[in-house]
């Protein structure tokens, strides 16, 4: 034994000082008491009006202790579970969970090719893979279901083809308050009640601001009922850099951290302790082609940045990788999805969404949800760093084996090796077995996988009754919405 | 206006795998393992120079004490700058911690065919064309050949490669040689370029690569080459490429600290010779994959491995030739961009010196110029995250914030005019709409790839025409007496 030694566990990464987080936090703190934000919500304003905050309309200006105190009062942690209480999910400090990203309009089609409209069975068997698939540790809706009966009730039927397939937590989207209240009910009868969904909480909610700076009625129900029935949620802007946040990523960030923190206030004057979480797609507009970009670098840099300053903030972070700019599952989408799964991963960011975006977070694609499991994989191995205790620096053996021998044969090497990435997608043959097994390319048996796990994984099957149970609510939300 | 006091800024990203006590400990293995267990060094008078040194020498095993290791940790130069041969200075490259250059690597067999896209011996023409293309693009901070070239006679492959992409290339060259008269004729031509032997002593022109072979063994060429390069204060890298569980144990550390033994002996002979000459050390980090014996180029354990070593070598205050841009792939496709994604962006965030084998495609064994360009793309990506955040009254923009107001936009405010074009503009990779895209044809990356690669090949014409005629001359001399020389061997 040594005396006095300090490990690295895990690789260490940051993008930001302590001085630069928060000079950026105080900017935001200015632009709450200078600029401020829109609320559209009546409630949040009467709340706002009986608090210290100044309220002009639809103009509301914070002073800044009022979001000091409200910073105390937010969790650091928080446990999810799925469905059966099973699989836990411990959200905090320097644990990072992987998920898809949710409500892409488009799907290309598996039999004809063909792009169109993405429905229940697609995020059916998005749920399926995630299911399956062990680097996902979180299931958003990855598509939007299209084919439900009403745009006002599609929340609850996404929902449901989510809970069908996988046993894992979930981040859910809502239209409003009021299908967040259905998302919620349907959380509780699955986990048992109210009083063990708050133990057990199945999802978080994904709220959203408009930026910059405004805040519309549905987000704010939805933060209201998040509040009122301390429902894990988060709050989280998609700012573009250049068109709806300033065109730095520190001036980015500044605003973003604005509309988080007016949140904050915001849930905390209706009910201290919400278990708020922060975060955001933090990227830019092309300016070129006027689309907003999954793939630019500045998107990997600008996560790492805001995940620094909601460490400092003692806050958890909802954040951003595996997504590309890619029409199509190419070497774009492959170098893209990883550099941004590599920055997420290094930050530290607690849950990262949106892998398996292509197309801007227009177009869904499973194939793309199978292939973020191999780059997940690799990630997480090279996050473990490396180990240097006795057995690991081998001097002994080195002494050993000695210049111009070999390391096959050793029980050391027979040991270690499996500490190594096991790739279950890379080809790693040689030439002529690669050729000799059909010359395959990484998206053949990305295909191939993708296939198979359709095929032959079924996920642990809905309780029937519970099912029932579920299906009534839904019921009666297309009912009310008829 | 409130003046800061106290107020330190992460300029750029801290990025980092071992603790310092980590560092010790493998510092303090490679210590031990080059004083009891010692390294084989084929070669006398090196074994000479090292006994003269204090080191205990028995047959080929040479043991170094301590304070032969120390002294030559104590000699290197801590900055060392390389020149590119027209005087441009924004192709200097400057040798120090933390500072990166991307390259590709040398000597594979193969060669994809720019025209067939099909796999082939690399060839005489193969050189100068990854020389110029190289020349072309803006992330290539110096250039290997990405080939060894089969059509040449038998012995020469590094002389010809050297002499046609000096000559299509002013990006500081790394080269390669089977042995010290190879060396001696590279040397020539860099010397004729930079005009004489004590002009190339001031501005180096180009760097020269030398291998030692794990495990803890140097070869007589290898040190040989090592000894000249050190003679002559040529930049040179002395660097493994050690086989996790084959050549070094598969447990990361006690690799590392093979590698840097190893490395070590090219250091000490170098700095016995010529005390302050250049050594960089390093090499290719990554393991044997068991179920086909082959050495992986993609493994994240690749980019773990590198990443940790040049950290290793920075606190020996050593630079370091690491790896990045290379694919365990036979065809470029997603493996080969996610492969090469993981290992740049992972070389980046270490500070890596020389960063090679970008283009290296097949775990090694062909070189693949299409590669380089989609690598050189990813590299450009992976430097907006090394630039890291401003923070300034400036960037954190709160007068545009106020002035734009919740609701409103930024687009035409002049803050955004004057910091949008820092974003990142990238050439290859595809930000257009659905509906533009299938406009355009419905193009993959790689059909971009292609494409830049063409048009670079055929109209990019590099710096051939600008070799001043006296220069050109003596190269075809030292080829000729190249060839003589091997005449005469037969």
């Amino acid at each position: 034994m040594k005396i006095n030694q300090m490990i690295n566990r895990s690789t260490k990464f940051r993008v930001l000082s302590e001085d630069q987080i928060e000079r950026i936090y105080f900017a935001a703190l200015e632009v709450l008491e200078r600029t401020g934000g829109m609320i559209y919500h009546d409630e949040a304003l009467e709340l706002f009006r009986d608090s210290h905050a100044v309220v002009k309309g639809n103009h509301v200006r914070v002073p800044p202790y009022m979001v000091e105190e409200a910073l105390n009062f937010y969790p650091r942690k928080i446990t999810l579970k799925g469905r059966n209480k099973q699989r836990s999910l411990h959200i905090q400090k320097n644990t990072v969970a992987y998920g898809t990203g949710s409500d892409l309009p488009f799907t290309y089609d598996r039999e004809t090719g063909e792009r169109r409209r993405t429905v229940y069975q697609d995020v059916n068997n998005a749920a399926r893979l995630v299911d399956a698939l062990s680097n996902y540790d979180f299931l958003m809706s990855h598509g939007i279901v299209s084919d439900a009966p009403n745009p006002q009730t599609y929340d609850r039927h996404q929902f449901m083809a989510m809970l069908e397939k996988c046993t894992k937590p979930m981040v859910l989207t809502s239209v409003d308050g009021e299908g967040l209240e259905d998302l919620w009910r349907m959380g509780c009868l699955v986990q048992g009640g109210e009083e063990e969904f708050r133990l057990n909480p199945l999802f978080v909610a994904y709220i959203e601001p408009i930026s910059p700076l405004k805040n519309d009625r549905t987000a704010v129900e939805k933060l209201l009922f998040a509040a009122e029935k301390k429902l894990p949620a988060m709050y989280t802007p998609c700012p573009s850099s250049g068109a709806t946040a300033p065109a730095t990523i520190a001036g980015m960030l500044v605003q973003s951290l604005a509309e988080t923190l007016m949140a904050m206030v915001l849930c905390h004057l209706k009910s201290p302790g919400t278990p708020l979480i922060m975060g955001g797609v933090t990227t830019l507009l092309d300016m070129k082609k006027s689309t907003y970009s999954y793939g630019a670098p500045e998107l990997s840099l600008a996560s790492a940045a805001n995940t620094d300053i909601s460490k400092w903030l003692n806050l958890l972070m909802f954040s951003t990788g595996g997504c590309t700019d890619a029409k199509i599952m190419d070497e774009q989408a492959a170098a893209e999805q990883m550099m941004s799964l590599f920055y997420a991963h290094l930050s530290g960011a607690n849950l990262v969404h949106d892998v398996g975006y292509i197309d801007h977070g227009t177009n869904a694609s499973l194939e793309s949800l199978v292939l973020n499991q191999e780059m997940m994989g690799m990630v997480k191995q090279f996050g473990k760093g490396i180990n240097t205790d006795k057995d690991h620096l081998a001097l002994d053996l080195i002494e050993k084996v000695g210049p111009g021998g070999e390391y096959v044969t050793s029980d050391h090497t027979f040991d270690h090796w499996k500490e190594w990435f096991m790739p279950q997608l890379q080809d790693r043959s040689d030439y002529e077995t690669w050729k000799a097994n059909g010359s395959k390319t990484m998206l053949d048996r990305v295909k191939e996988k993708t296939n198979q796990l359709l095929n032959e994984y079924e996920p642990q099957p809905l309780d029937e009754k519970l099912e029932g149970e579920l299906r009534e609510v839904i019921r009666h939300a297309d009912e009310r919405h008829a | 206006m409130i003046s800061r006091t106290n107020y330190t800024e992460q300029e750029t990203p801290h990025f980092e795998i071992l603790s310092d006590n980590q560092k010790e400990r493998i510092f303090n293995g490679m210590m031990r393992t080059l004083q009891y267990t010692g390294a084989n060094v084929h070669h006398e008078g090196a074994r000479e120079l090292f006994k003269k040194a204090g080191c205990k020498v028995d047959g080929l095993r040479v043991y170094f004490p301590p304070e032969v290791i120390l002294n030559a940790l104590s000699t290197v130069p801590v900055v060392t700058e390389v020149f590119p041969w027209d005087g441009d200075e924004s192709k200097k490259i400057t040798i120090e911690k933390k500072r990166s250059y991307f390259g590709p690597g040398p000597t594979p067999p193969n060669f994809i065919d720019p025209e067939t896209l099909e796999r082939r011996k690399y060839l005489r023409r193969d050189a100068s064309l990854v020389a110029r293309v190289c020349d072309a693009l803006p992330n290539m901070g110096y250039v290997q050949s990405l080939g060894s070239i089969s059509d040449v006679t038998n012995g020469l492959a590094d002389v010809y490669e050297f002499a046609d992409m000096l000559r299509n290339t002013t990006t500081p060259i790394m080269s390669w040689s089977f042995t010290r008269e190879g060396c001696r004729d590279i040397h020539r031509m860099g010397v004729a370029m930079a005009g004489g032997e004590e002009a190339f002593r001031a501005r180096p022109n180009y760097v020269f690569y030398g291998e030692p072979i794990s495990p803890l063994v140097s070869d007589f060429h290898a040190i040989d080459k090592c000894i000249y390069c050190a003679e002559n204060r040529i930049p040179q890298v002395y660097s493994p490429c050690a086989i996790g569980g084959g050549t070094v144990p598969a447990s990361h550390a006690g690799q590392l600290v093979v590698a840097l033994s190893e490395s070590m002996v090219g250091v000490i002979a170098s700095q016995l010779i010529s005390p302050g000459t250049c050594v960089i050390i390093g090499g290719v980090q990554s393991i044997l994959d068991m179920r086909f014996s082959v050495y992986s180029y993609g493994a994240p354990e690749l980019s773990l491995l590198s990443a940790a070593l040049t950290e290793m070598v920075h606190h020996c205050g050593l630079p370091m030739y690491s790896t990045a841009g290379c694919t365990d792939t036979k065809k470029m496709d997603m493996q080969s961009a996610m492969e090469a994604s993981l290992s740049i962006n992972a070389a980046m965030m270490s500070g890596a010196n020389f960063v090679h084998d970008c283009g290296y495609t097949e775990s090694g064994l062909t070189g693949d110029i299409f590669q380089t360009v989609m690598d050189d793309e990813i590299i450009g990506m992976a430097r907006v995250v090394e630039r890291g955040v401003e923070v300034s009254d400036e960037t954190l923009g709160l007068d545009v914030i106020h002035n734009v107001g919740p609701g409103g936009h930024y687009l035409y405010e002049d803050h955004t005019m004057t910091h949008f074009r820092n974003h990142y503009m990238p050439t290859l990779m595809d930000r257009n709409s659905y509906e533009s895209w299938k406009e355009e044809g419905s193009k993959t990356m790689k059909d971009r790839i292609i494409e830049k690669t063409r048009d670079l090949i055929e109209n990019y014409e590099g710096p051939r025409a600008k070799v001043p005629e006296k220069v050109d001359a003596e190269i075809e001399k030292i080829l000729q007496e190249a060839e003589e020389r091997q005449k005469n061997q037969k």
